[in-house]
């Protein structure tokens, strides 16, 4: 059931109580995480983070907590799943799901007691009505009952009776068979695609707003959230201008509070500002030349894989009249003179050499005399450390290294280590508590490690893409384009992670539609596979729409992974939140291939 | 003692502060914490105004002498006497650096607060110094500063009362 006033339904309800919170392993989750846990510290409320990463996960967290906690709120999981039956809760459980995914499954839009959704009832989700999918059985019990009564009848008025009676028993059933199948037809149209709704980081941000406790870090938050939407090719273009444009204008209230002639603020304090900021990433933190080169954007218009496109973004720079040396240096230490008027200039050369988008809206940082961020560096490298593939650390590590980056300071996480909250999780993960307690390293640093390991992440991927499109990787198999990333590839193990791994197939499918000269396969979409753990001989699937100016995101592959496994019997892993992701065992790879390309032809 | 230790006797002084949410009389050990209004100003020990600053139930006003002139008028006394002047509060260094830290939104100017402050706090170090080293040189037996705050004096206690055990024993050890 959709909650109409969030803090009615959900703040106020779970204000005294213990509550548990499970969170997916993206960054827009993470942003709500934080929000919520600021919220949570304000007014005391006792919480337990879970970090989960898929479906088992989900369900053993549950189990372990159910005796305890009655209150369950999941974060961007839970919402496209029947989740009454994949948890078997006891009646008084109470799950309170704020999830991107759609479709929302509709056992979950309809059950008014245990699932509340906190999600706007028009997001974008056109759910079929009540009527059309959910039927009372009572109809059923008057035939039987008057077909019984009518037996003893004398004959001549029983036949007529009996013939009245068939008839609208036939009529009934004939109805009942048409309304099934509108009903299969209605369902199935209603979950073929997948694709995702408003930042559930904005959701929270709006609770925020509503309870007048909002600040600057939980707004900063809701920015990540809604850029990590965008950076991961969630959400189309329309949308994240219109959430930009409501995220604007939360930020001019903060600015307008808080920013005076006389009064100016301490240099420390944090200022959020609207900047309409080139593509480019990571740029501020790196080199130019090298951002330039590593973007998604700017390496497939100019072809960088290529020769020619190298001795394009030459001219490129040329033309901009930057020299070579100033560019290829710390993008800190550049001549003021050219900082000056970089985006103008970029702007403008990039319209000359087809680049008409290479100024995106977005939203930077700015706190202390060093620190300025854009979002889009942060979701980078809250990315990286999340999916960092170091063999030391285990997941929750990952997880709590990343929600730290989040944080502005050390002081932050001290002050929730006096408060009285609960902060537990599952035991295997014991080093959490090593971890919390080793956090002499200010926050910022940890950011910092998290833009060399997205730097890291970038230029393999490029390496990557322009590997493939060189040796032709990527096959055309008709209804879709396939492409395997061998087991010695340089980088492999970054690729095993399912981020990493639709980031790099964006960027591929991307490249691939500026390379081909095909035009029926500019339109196909993509269908990646990496190895993800050698021992146990897996690899990790993802499939992602065509690449196009005005697609609408939406992804069919989950449902079709889903039916090529079953009519092959492939031993596959349909473990993650995002269904068109799925783990498979490499031997029944081709067979797997063959039933999707059936499938969709 | 410790310079937490100080800081935390520092947290019992009173702050104003303009509440968001309205609370009845409370009655605590150290003394009652009068009814809570929204809007309203009232004093409160520092302690529970960081703990409401940081919960978000509160505006924190600065102190009087928390004021860039004013404080610049202190600066300026205090390096033109020899002696040490009196202070904007006992507890000057330690409350400028909680608020500052914790609320240097509500407080104005507050870059130029923290200069200023550690101005009058490296002015009056200073003093101390030369008066604890020409109080051992001279071999003086009494000397009598006003105007220290329990900080300054925490900062060479250690330092002073050691330096004077091992000048007696070196003395003692003579005769």
């Amino acid at each position: 059931m959709f909650i109409a006033d969030i803090r009615k339904d959900f703040y106020e309800v779970v204000a005294n109580q213990r509550v548990v919170l499970l969170v997916a392993p993206d960054i827009d989750a993470l942003c709500a995480c934080k929000i919520l846990q600021a919220l949570f510290h304000c007014d005391q409320i006792q919480y337990t983070l879970v970090p989960v990463t898929g479906w088992q996960e989900l369900g053993t967290a549950f189990l372990e907590h159910k005796e305890q906690f009655r209150y369950f709120v999941l974060i961007n999981c839970g919402a496209n799943v029947d989740l009454l039956e994949m948890l078997q809760p006891d009646d008084d459980s109470i799950f309170f799901i704020c999830d991107t995914h759609r479709p929302v499954d509709v056992v979950n839009v309809y059950n008014d007691t245990q699932i509340k959704l906190l999600i706007k009832q028009d997001d974008d989700l056109s759910v079929p009505s009540y009527d059309d999918i959910f039927r009372d059985e009572d109809e059923e019990g008057e035939d039987s009952g008057n077909e019984s009564d009518e037996g003893s009848e004398p004959s001549g008025k029983r036949r007529r009776f009996d013939e009245g009676a068939v008839e609208r028993r036939i009529e009934r059933q004939r109805a009942k068979r048409e309304w099934e199948a509108r009903r299969r037809e209605i369902l199935f149209d209603y979950e073929q695609y997948e694709y995702h709704g408003t930042s559930a980081a904005m959701m929270f941000f709006e609770l925020a707003w509503v309870l007048t406790k909002d600040t600057k870090d939980m707004l900063w938050w809701a920015i990540i959230g809604l850029t990590d939407q965008w950076v991961h090719d969630k959400i189309t273009n329309m949308k994240y201008v219109t959430d930009i444009a409501t995220m604007q204008r939360h930020v001019s209230r903060h600015n307008h509070r808080n920013e005076d002639e006389e009064n100016s603020l301490s240099i420390d304090c944090m200022r959020i500002s609207f900047e309409y900021d080139l593509r480019l990433t990571l740029y501020q933190h790196w080199s130019l030349y090298e951002s330039i080169y590593n973007s998604c954007y700017t390496s497939c218009s100019f072809k960088l894989w290529t020769l020619n496109g190298q001795k394009k973004l030459q001219e490129f720079l040329a033309d901009m009249g930057l020299p070579l040396k100033q560019v290829r240096q710390k993008f800190n230490s550049m001549d003021m003179s050219i900082k000056e008027n970089l985006r103008d200039v970029i702007e403008e050369s990039s319209n000359k050499y087809g680049m008409k988008d290479i100024r995106i809206q977005t939203f930077g940082v700015h706190f202390g005399f060093k620190n300025r961020f854009l979002a889009s560096d942060m979701v980078h490298a809250t990315a990286a450390l999340l999916e960092s593939a170091e063999k030391d650390d285990s997941e929750t590590d990952n997880f709590i290294k990343a929600l730290d980056a989040l944080s502005r300071c050390a002081k932050e996480t001290k002050f929730t280590l006096q408060r009285l909250n609960l902060l537990t999780f599952p035991l295997k993960m014991s080093s959490f508590f090593f971890l919390l307690f080793s956090l002499c390293r200010s926050n910022i640093d940890r950011l910092h490690s998290g833009i060399a390991l997205a730097k890291k992440k970038l230029i393999a991927i490029q390496q990557t893409v322009a590997s493939c499109i060189c040796t032709n990787l990527i096959l055309s198999q008709g209804p879709f384009l396939y492409c395997y990333l061998m087991e010695g590839t340089p980088d492999v193990k970054l690729f095993s992670k399912p981020m990493a791994l639709t980031l790099l197939c964006k960027y591929l499918l991307k490249a691939f539609v500026h390379s081909t000269r095909n035009k029926r396969c500019k339109l196909l979409p993509l269908v990646m596979a990496a190895p993800k753990d050698v021992e146990k001989g897996t690899v990790i699937v993802v499939g992602i729409p065509p690449e196009s100016e005005t697609s609408d995101k939406k992804n069919f592959f989950g449902r079709a992974f889903e039916k090529a496994a079953e009519s092959t019997s492939s031993r596959t892993l349909h473990d993650h939140f995002d269904t068109s992701i799925i783990e498979l065992k490499t031997e029944d790879r081709s067979k797997f291939l063959d039933a999707l390309i059936t499938l969709l032809s | 003692m410790d310079a937490s230790e100080v800081e935390f006797l520092a947290e019992k002084e009173m702050v104003k502060i303009i509440p968001n949410f309205s609370l009845d009389k409370v009655f605590l050990i150290g003394g009652d914490l009068g009814p809570f209004n929204p809007g309203l100003p009232i004093d409160v020990p520092v302690w529970l105004a960081l703990n409401l600053k940081q919960r978000q139930k509160c505006r924190i006003i600065p102190p009087e002498w928390m004021d860039v002139e004013k404080l610049e008028e202190m600066r300026d006394l205090e390096r033109k006497e020899d002696m040490f002047t009196p202070v904007p509060s006992p507890y000057y260094m330690e409350l400028t650096k909680l608020l500052l830290n914790h609320a240097s939104d509500n407080i104005p100017k507050a870059d130029e607060i923290r200069t200023l402050v550690k101005d009058i706090w490296d002015t009056r170090i200073a003093k101390l110094r030369l008066s604890a080293d020409s109080f051992i040189s001279q071999q003086e037996a009494y000397a009598k500063l006003d105007n220290l705050t329990l900080m300054e004096i925490n900062t060479i206690r250690a330092f002073l009362l050691d330096t004077l055990n091992c000048m007696y024993k070196l003395r003692s050890n003579l005769q």
